[in-house]
Parts: C-alpha cells; sequence; structure tokens
C-alpha cells in the first residue's frame, strides 16, 4: 500500500531528527538576540541572601561544588555569577568540594572570574578549601571550628593564618552554604548541619533534580534554589542590574573610604527595579558599543575625569535628549590620550557584558528555540499517530 | 591546541548518532581509562597520603595500622576462601547509618509534616494539603481504592501527572542545555564564532 | 559465625551512632567521634578505589584473553588508565602537568560529550513515542508543554501569564505531589536503616558462608 504523507513522517529516520536538533542549537547560538529571562523567588531570595553579606567582616558564603564535567553546562554558569557577586559586592567566599573530578572546576570558576577583578587575593576575598575527602566529619566539624577541621586551603596554608579568617569561627559566621550537584544536592547539610547548627542552605541543581527541591523550599529548609540554566540565567541578570551596576557619577577609583574600609560598588535589591523600563538596558547581550548618559549623568562623568574634559566633550554626540559616545569608535590616539582608566569607565558605561557573563543568557536563546521545537515534534508526532488511529477505526 | 584535541575527542562521541564506528569505541574505553588512573592518583594524593602515611610513618600514631588493615580486607573480596573478611570493612562503614535514623526521621518526614500541616490560610495551601494526603493514600495498598475513597484517590493521581509533566518539561530544559554546552565549546573555543 | 561479628560491630556502633546523634556529651562528641571514627573512617577510605581498579583490570584482561567481541578496544583502556597514573605519580597533580592536562582535554570533553547524547535521544524520544493515549497522559504532556514554554525568555513573549501559571503548576500540584513520593520513599529509607541497625537486614553483607 503506498504509504500516505503521515505514515512516512511518524517512520522517519532519527538521523534527521538528530540534524534538526543540531540546527536547532547552532544557528541561535551563533546569532544572538535580546530577550529577558523572568525571575522568579527562588533565585530572588538566594541573591539577597548573599547581598546581605555584602562589605560585612564577620558573615561569609560557602560554595559546595559537587559535581563532575558532565553537568558543567548547567551548573557552572551558575558559580561563575555568585563568584562575580561575591567579588563586586566584596563578600567573602570559601569553595570545597568532595569529588576529585570537581577540583579543577573550582580552579576555572575562580581564575576565570578573576581576570576581571584585579584586586581580589585568595586568602583575603576567597579561600578554596580543595578536594576534602569525606563529607560528614568535616560538615559537623566546621559547626565547631572552621580552621581546626579544615586545616588548610588547596594550596596547603593553615587556615588559621589567612587575613579571611578574621571574624570567622563556625558556621555563625559562615552563614551560608550553597551546594552544587547534578544529583542529590544539600541532604548532608540539611540533614546534619542545618538543625544542629542552623546553617541556611541553598542548591544549584540541574533542572532534572528542580522539581524535586521544591517541598524543601517550601519548608524553609532551603533559602532559595537556582534550577538549570534558566537559574543560571536569572542570577547573572540580577548581577548585572544591581550588583554589577555602575553609575556615570561615581567615581570607582576610590577603592576605600576614610576608615580603609573597602566601599562597596552596585546598588541592593529592589524588586520595583526589575520592573522598571531602564533595566532593559542593563541585561543587552548582543555586543554594545555606544554609552548613553542623560545630560545630568554626562556632566557628572566629565567631572570625575577633569584632565580629558575636552576629549570627551568631543567625544559626546547629542541625540534625542541623550548624550552618546560611540565606543567602537575611539581611535588607538585618543585611548592613549584619555588613558586606560577613563577609557574603561566609559567602556563600562556602554554596559556591554563580557561573554564569560552572559554564557547561560546565550543558552537560555537556543533553549528557547530548541523548547519550541520539542512542543512541535510532539504535536506532530500526536497528529500523526491520531490520524493513523483514525483511519485505521475507519478501515476496519 | 589543547581546544582542538577536546574538540577531536567530542567529535568521536558524537560520531556515535551517525552508526557504531571504532573513534567511538575507542574514546569510550580511553574515557574509562583516564577516568580511573584519575581517581587512584587523586585518591593516593589526597587521601592515602595526609590521613594514612603521614598519620603512620611521619606522626608515629601507630594504632592507625588497624584501620589501614581493615581498608586493605575490602581486597579480599575477589577471593573465594577468604570472601568473608571483606564483611568487616563494610560493617565498619555501615555503623553510621545509625545517625541517619534519627537525623533523617527529622530533616525528610517530620520537618516535611510540618510543613504540611500548617493552618490552610490561602486556597494554595489548601491545595497542598489536600494533594499530598491523596498522594499518600494512592499508595495504601492495603484499602480498596472503591466509591467515594477510590475517587478521592484518584485525585492523587493526577497531581501526580501534573507533578511528572512538570518535570518533563524541566527534564527537557536540562538535557538541551547539555548539548548547548558542548555546541558552545565547539563554536566558541575551538571556532571562535561567538562573541 | 563468620556474618555474626561483622553484625555486632554495625549493630553496637549503630546504638553508639544513634546516641551521638542525641547526646552532646564529651565522651561521646570528642573522643568516640573526632578521636576515633574520624581518623578511622579517612585511614580506611583509599583502599575502596583499589577495589575498583582489580575489578576492572580482570574484566578487561579477561576480555583480551577470551578474544571477546571488541577486544581490541580494551588496550585503549589500559593505555589510558597506565599513562594517566604514570602521568600522575611521576608528573605530579599540579595544573599544567601532562596529567591535568589529560584530565581537563581528554576526560572532561568526553564525558560531557557523553551526556549531551541524550538531548538528541530526547528529542528522538518526544517525535517517536509520547504519545497522549490516555487522559492522563494528555494532562502530562499539558503540563510539560506550560511549563517548558515558561522556562524560556520566548514564553514571556507568548502570554504574560505563562511565568505565574508555570510557577503555580511548581509551587502547589508538583510540590503536593512530591512531597507525598518524599514522605514515603522518607519512611521506607527509615524503616530500612533500623533494619541495618537491628541486624535484620544483612543482604549488604553478600552472600554465601
Amino acid at each position: 500500500m503506498k504509504m500516505t504523507f503521515f505514515e512516512r513522517i511518524q517512520k522517519l529516520d532519527r538521523r534527521y531528527i538528530y540534524i534538526v536538533v543540531a540546527l536547532a542549537i547552532i544557528i541561535p547560538l551563533m546569532v544572538p538576540y535580546n530577550s529577558d529571562n523572568v525571575t522568579t523567588a527562588p533565585s530572588e531570595n538566594l541573591y539577597q541572601m548573599i547581598d546581605s553579606f555584602a562589605g560585612r567582616e564577620d558573615r561569609a558564603v560557602l560554595l559546595s561544588i559537587t559535581h563532575d564535567a558532565s553537568t558543567m553546562p548547567e551548573l557552572y554558569p551558575m558559580e561563575v555569577a555568585i563568584l562575580r557577586h561575591c567579588f563586586e559586592r566584596n563578600v567573602k567566599v570559601f569553595t570545597l568540594t568532595w569529588y576529585a573530578s570537581s577540583a579543577p572546576i573550582i580552579d576555572y570558576a575562580i581564575n576565570n572570574v578573576k581576570e576581571e577583578f584585579p584586586d581580589i587575593k585568595s586568602g583575603v576575598d576567597y579561600c578554596n578549601f580543595g578536594y576534602k575527602p569525606i563529607p560528614l566529619p568535616l560538615v559537623i566539624g566546621m559547626g565547631d571550628n572552621i580552621a581546626n577541621t579544615m586545616n588548610t586551603d588547596a594550596e596547603g596554608r593553615k587556615l588559621e593564618n589567612l587575613p579571611i579568617m578574621k571574624g570567622i569561627t563556625n558556621y555563625n559566621e559562615m552563614n551560608l552554604v550553597v551546594e552544587f550537584s547534578g544529583s542529590v544536592a544539600g541532604m548532608t547539610w540539611i540533614t546534619y548541619a542545618r538543625p544542629k547548627f542552623g546553617l541556611n542552605v541553598a542548591v544549584g541543581v540541574t533542572a532534572v533534580m528542580a522539581a524535586d527541591e521544591y517541598p524543601y523550599l517550601q519548608s524553609g529548609q532551603m533559602i532559595g534554589m537556582l534550577s538549570g540554566l534558566k537559574g543560571a540565567a536569572e542570577y547573572e541578570k540580577l548581577v548585572d542590574v544591581f550588583a554589577g551596576y555602575r553609575e556615570a557619577g561615581i567615581d570607582y577609583r576610590v577603592k576605600t573610604d576614610a576608615n580603609g574600609k573597602k566601599i562597596l560598588a552596585g546598588r541592593p535589591f529592589g524588586r520595583e527595579i526589575l520592573k522598571d523600563e531602564s533595566t532593559k538596558e542593563l541585561i543587552n547581550i548582543t555586543t554594545q558599543t555606544t554609552a548613553k548618559f542623560t545630560p545630568a549623568d554626562f556632566n557628572a562623568f566629565v567631572a570625575k575625569y577633569p584632565e580629558q574634559a575636552g576629549l570627551l566633550r568631543q567625544l559626546g554626540k547629542e541625540d534625542k535628549g541623550q548624550i552618546k559616545v560611540d565606543v567602537a569608535a575611539i581611535t588607538p590616539e585618543q585611548r592613549k590620550a584619555m588613558g586606560e582608566v577613563t577609557y574603561l569607565d566609559l567602556k563600562k558605561m556602554s554596559r556591554d557584558i563580557p561573554y564569560k557573563f552572559k554564557v547561560a543568557r546565550i543558552g537560555m536563546n537556543a533553549q528557547s528555540v530548541a523548547h519550541i521545537m520539542i512542543i512541535l515534534f510532539i504535536i506532530i508526532g500526536n497528529v500523526g499517530y491520531f490520524v493513523q488511529k483514525a483511519r485505521q477505526a475507519k478501515v476496519s | 591546541m589543547s581546544n582542538l584535541v577536546g574538540a577531536f575527542f567530542t567529535l568521536c562521541i558524537f560520531s556515535f548518532l551517525y552508526k557504531d564506528n571504532p573513534f567511538y569505541q575507542m574514546s569510550e574505553q580511553l574515557l574509562v581509562g583516564i577516568s580511573l588512573g584519575y581517581g587512584l592518583v587523586f585518591t593516593y594524593t589526597r587521601t592515602f597520603i595526609p590521613y594514612v602515611y603521614q598519620p603512620i610513618v611521619l606522626k608515629h600514631q601507630w594504632v592507625l595500622i588497624i584501620p589501614a588493615v581493615l581498608g586493605m580486607l575490602y581486597l579480599f573480596r575477589f577471593s573465594r576462601k577468604l570472601g568473608w573478611l571483606s564483611r568487616y570493612p563494610i560493617a565498619f562503614s555501615m555503623m553510621s547509618v545509625g545517625a541517619s535514623v534519627p537525623l533523617g526521621i527529622h530533616a525528610t518526614i517530620l520537618v516535611q509534616m510540618r510543613q504540611a500541616m500548617v493552618p490552610i490560610e490561602t486556597f494554595n495551601l489548601f491545595l497542598i494539603f489536600f494533594g499530598t494526603i491523596a498522594v499518600l493514600l494512592y499508595f495504601f495498598f492495603s484499602k480498596a481504592h472503591t466509591g467515594i475513597y477510590g475517587k478521592f484517590v484518584d485525585v492523587g493521581k493526577w497531581y501526580m501527572m501534573i507533578g511528572f509533566g512538570a518535570s518533563f518539561g524541566l527534564t527537557v530544559m536540562a538535557r538541551i542545555s547539555l548539548l548547548i554546552g558542548r555546541i558552545q565549546f565547539l563554536v566558541n573555543d575551538v571556532l571562535g564564532l561567538i562573541k | 559465625m563468620k556474618k555474626t561479628i561483622p553484625l555486632l560491630i554495625v549493630i553496637v556502633g549503630g546504638i553508639v551512632w544513634v546516641l551521638w546523634a542525641f547526646s552532646p556529651h564529651y565522651i561521646l562528641q570528642e573522643v568516640f567521634y573526632n578521636k576515633f571514627y574520624m581518623p578511622w573512617a579517612l585511614a580506611s577510605a583509599p583502599f575502596a578505589m583499589l577495589l575498583g581498579v582489580m575489578s576492572l583490570s580482570m574484566m578487561h584482561s579477561n576480555k583480551i584473553k577470551r578474544k571477546a567481541p571488541k577486544w581490541q578496544y580494551s588496550y585503549f583502556f589500559f593505555a589510558g588508565f597506565v599513562i594517566t597514573s604514570l602521568a600522575g605519580f611521576i608528573g605530579g597533580t599540579q595544573k599544567g602537568g601532562v596529567f591535568m592536562w589529560m584530565f581537563e582535554n581528554m576526560q572532561m570533553p568526553m564525558s560531557s560529550t557523553m551526556f549531551s547524547l541524550l538531548a538528541f535521544y530526547m528529542a528522538s524520544a518526544a517525535y517517536k513515542a509520547f504519545r497522549a493515549r490516555s487522559t492522563e497522559a494528555t494532562v502530562l504532556l499539558i503540563a510539560a508543554i506550560v511549563v517548558m514554554l515558561a522556562q524560556v525568555p520566548l514564553g514571556v513573549k507568548i502570554s504574560k501569564y505563562l511565568p505565574t501559571i508555570s510557577q503555580w503548576i511548581l509551587d502547589v500540584p508538583n510540590l503536593a505531589s512530591k512531597r507525598g513520593i518524599m514522605l514515603g520513599v522518607g519512611l521506607g529509607s527509615v524503616a530500612t536503616s533500623l533494619k541495618i541497625l537491628l541486624g535484620i537486614e544483612r543482604s549488604y553483607l553478600g552472600g554465601g558462608d
């Protein structure tokens, strides 16, 4: 019997499906476009908790990275985003792993983020405990004294001598642990550390496990959760809108205030800001080359660099009530004339996000296309099946 | 250069999608071998040296020879006559199941139960309470699921269908993310095509 | 006899652990835990790796001896294992050495790619196998489609309410069903742990005498 159209597509060779899948992902990755990831409560709660530690000597976050390379595409952007948040807002961060195969991942993440923050030092702003073999004794021991339980960091330095440990004794100070895992996440901490020591637990999980962790979110045993690539994209967006936000008028060359304490960059979390139209400018994934200022902001910016005022005013072009500076059009001589500091500040004002900090959002674009493709596959498959069933019922 | 090696092995494994071929077989065995070698070296440097060699030989804590011998008894698993010796290290590590009984009851059962029994202030909380009981009763097979009781328990089935549907939707996202990660590596790090 | 002594170790040790979970007494917390259990557990841990090494090596050498199908590829297993171990023991595990280079550029890409194959299989299964044969399956598929659409940025463009509906699905029915299942699983695992503690469950000791 001649095969009808529906029977033919039902029997389609699976290798054609594989080609469609591959194309559906390669093309969106190569053609970036701007999109908005709506943030959800679990990610916002985690952001707010980490932000509440900003600038405090007596608070720290522990990142427990317990996954191997196979789940890196979902979990690595989360780790990068959280590390960036901590480095921007001066939150002390410790990292740790129970699996030998996760140790290189911690190094990748820290080195990757450190490139953008030349002032961040190991042992002062962050500390990597590295690979420690058995979880249970160490999880419980840290409730009494972290320096005694962990002894040394990944480079072999004794913890009690490190500046970062000043003010941090046990879970009362290192009050939040975020565990990243591809399978059961956070259970050791929830079962042993939380009832005994009152430690706050949050998790970053692959989307497979995310649905199963909701009961713990509602019961308060977990204060927040990042679920899969979407969670990473949401967190990246929150960091861009709040912790990574730079104002034109503030001089960021001043790193410490009168007492020697570090000044916090960025701005605190506010839900109304997320709904505001102006945030759309801050989260563009495509390469941004134009720095836009209101006239008042531009004057404040120029006032920071009085020697280069003439050159800056020359570069600023009036357009629809805003003053725009095309950063890509700055010639090497102009760049040398204005100095690296001014040039980098101008580049930051263009709100261009380095590639490493928007990986998850680019991935989510590809995810959109892939999801539509899978839904179409399901619908076409079902339509074909029902048409075939109806035809067979008619024949018999 | 290192990226090219990574890209080569990535493509070897992707070639399995077309057909089972020697490149895939080779890289599969290589993967197992390298993982095992990595695990062995890391266990030696990060567990054996600091926790067995240094305390016994350097700090002279001779009592630790007993657990070291206990650990070596694991290897008798392969001997038919002396296989019973391998039960001792297993028994030693199973001891800690004693702690997981009270702590497990607390974290997985009691806290979850407490949260399911909060005052029913909103309609959503009522739905959660209703659904939890329906799902629990669905698996209670000592009473027949007939009549009104049967209809009530059926509601649990619908809750589970929606729950599994949500899990499936998230699973699709997770699997595709893994593929996106690999293709980002190939397109960006190797070919340098995305900025 | 050969099973009784390990069983007694588990029962007595298990009871001490239960007391440890409840009592802050010095003998239990400091002497038992810090001075006895922790150093002993850490000292006996590394040898379990030798078990894995021996098991896999025996399996592959048998394959080569018997010339089982695809036996030539077992040589690749040995090559990978021996070269990595030698590179690690002789060269050291610091970043930049041959050992870490092999791990980062061979093992990590390969293991990630193995997992990413699942995406293709999932798409193929979605096309060929997911059929809405009954009302329950239809409800499952609709919930899945709503959650899938809401996860991506495109979802909010399709409908303003999609993220809210999806979050409700995750927060209410999904939570109720997962909580019910989790309570059941929790009760089951506590029952099994209790059976191990009391010596009723002995399967972990293996079969035979």
